[in-house]
């Protein structure tokens, strides 16, 4: 883990119900800033991978679409898992990213995107 | 007959005498040395030098501070963060007794911390993946060799190296298209698509003239040489920066999109 501090910030995540990953990412780089999850998670460098990678491919398509929108979060469903990545500050250069996934049958979606959003608004705009 | 030069000779003869060692594999020699010196818990300096001179820093046994003079350098954040009381190892939320009581309150002060150290740690990464190039080489060891002010959170070795391994992949898939040390122009050409960049990607296009790296740009800008030839490549399939000498066929092949998860090693795995 390159930035142990960190992990203290994904503690309100973990407590999401059906929780198997959260993770900080360098949106820019793709590095892993900290990361905690149960013991049937993905792994977490590939998850932390396609999490950045799929913000720079909406990045790509925001920028070509140029309509002045930023990327608010990101939430695909497998079809035993939640995938939801979420910069942590509103910006329209997100640099570090909440990925989060969670086991889709017992997890309240609604609840944990609402968990999610809380926890990126506490971060300083 | 062939004319190959002393160099390219060295290489064919280290290639045959060390098939899984190859003259590019100094940089396998120098991760060598790192585990050795984390191992033996060490506190001093290694210096390293190739294409440029540069130096690891440790403290028992974890880096706490990299610099190579072909990437920022990081002391100069350091110095910034310093300044505003965001000194390297506190704990989050210990700026205050009552800091911990809300949990937004600590977010607060942790993500100001948290930013300002991934600035310094990146651009120690930044420096770590330089030094660890092909053509690098590091000198003796010095031991309890003074630790500049600007010295990050101690990292663990095995992980930085992880991180450098990745960053190179990275940078392999991006050769095709752009490297830290490419040419890049302003694409000017009245046909310019209207096109949305963040206040980083456009610190970089006005400061694109002729004759301008990645690198340059990040040095100029005392940023990560890594984090900005990636900029540097999406804004280059954005069509807003272009490389001289590119074939257009090029410009639009998505065969050669870069990928992170490609660059991860291994598969199934985790940094926990």
């Amino acid at each position: 883990m390159i930035m142990p501090e960190a992990g203290e910030l994904l503690a309100p995540v973990a407590a999401i119900e059906g929780f198997r990953l959260g993770c900080l990412v360098d949106a820019s780089t793709g590095m892993v800033l900290a990361s905690v999850q149960s013991q049937d998670a993905a792994a977490t460098p590939t998850a932390a991978a396609g999490a950045a990678d799929l913000v720079h491919m909406l990045t790509l398509l925001n920028g070509k679409l140029a309509t002045g929108e930023i990327l608010e979060d990101v939430m695909i469903t497998f079809s035993d898992s939640f995938f939801m990545v979420r910069p942590v500050e509103r910006d329209t250069e997100p640099r570090i990213l909440l990925l989060v996934m969670a086991d889709r049958h017992r997890t309240n979606l609604a609840m944990a995107h609402r968990s999610i959003r809380d926890l990126c608004a506490g971060f300083p705009a | 007959m062939s004319q190959i030069s002393r160099r390219a000779r060295v290489r064919q003869l280290a290639d045959s005498v060390w098939p899984g060692r190859t003259v590019n594999g100094y940089a396998n020699l120098i991760a060598a040395r790192l585990r050795k010196l984390a191992d033996e818990g060490s506190t001093g300096m290694l210096p390293v030098s190739g294409h440029g001179d540069g130096a690891v820093f440790f403290r028992d046994g974890q880096v706490v501070y990299a610099e190579s003079s072909r990437t920022s350098p990081p002391v100069a954040r350091a110095r910034d963060l310093a300044a505003l009381g965001l000194v390297p190892g506190e704990a989050p939320g210990s700026a205050g007794a009552d800091g911990t009581d809300a949990a937004g309150t600590v977010a607060t002060r942790s993500v100001s911390r948290l930013g300002g150290m991934l600035e310094l740690t990146e651009l120690i990464i930044d420096a770590l993946t330089e030094l660890l190039s092909s053509e690098s080489r590091y000198a003796k060891f010095r031991h309890a060799e003074v630790i500049p002010a600007g010295q990050g959170r101690p990292l663990a070795v095995e992980t930085l190296l992880a991180e450098v391994q990745r960053r190179h992949e990275v940078l392999r898939q991006l050769a095709p298209v752009v490297t830290p040390d490419t040419t890049v122009t302003c694409e000017s050409s009245l046909g310019l698509p209207s096109a949305q960049v963040s206040p980083a990607q456009w610190a970089l296009l006005i400061r694109a003239d002729d004759g301008t790296t990645p690198r340059g740009l990040a040095m100029q800008l005392g940023r990560s040489v890594f984090g900005t030839t990636i900029e540097v490549y999406w804004l280059v399939e954005l069509g807003l920066l272009a490389v001289p000498g590119r074939p257009p066929a090029l410009a639009g092949d998505q065969a050669a999109v870069m990928s992170f998860i490609r660059a991860v090693p291994g598969g199934k795995g985790s940094d926990a």
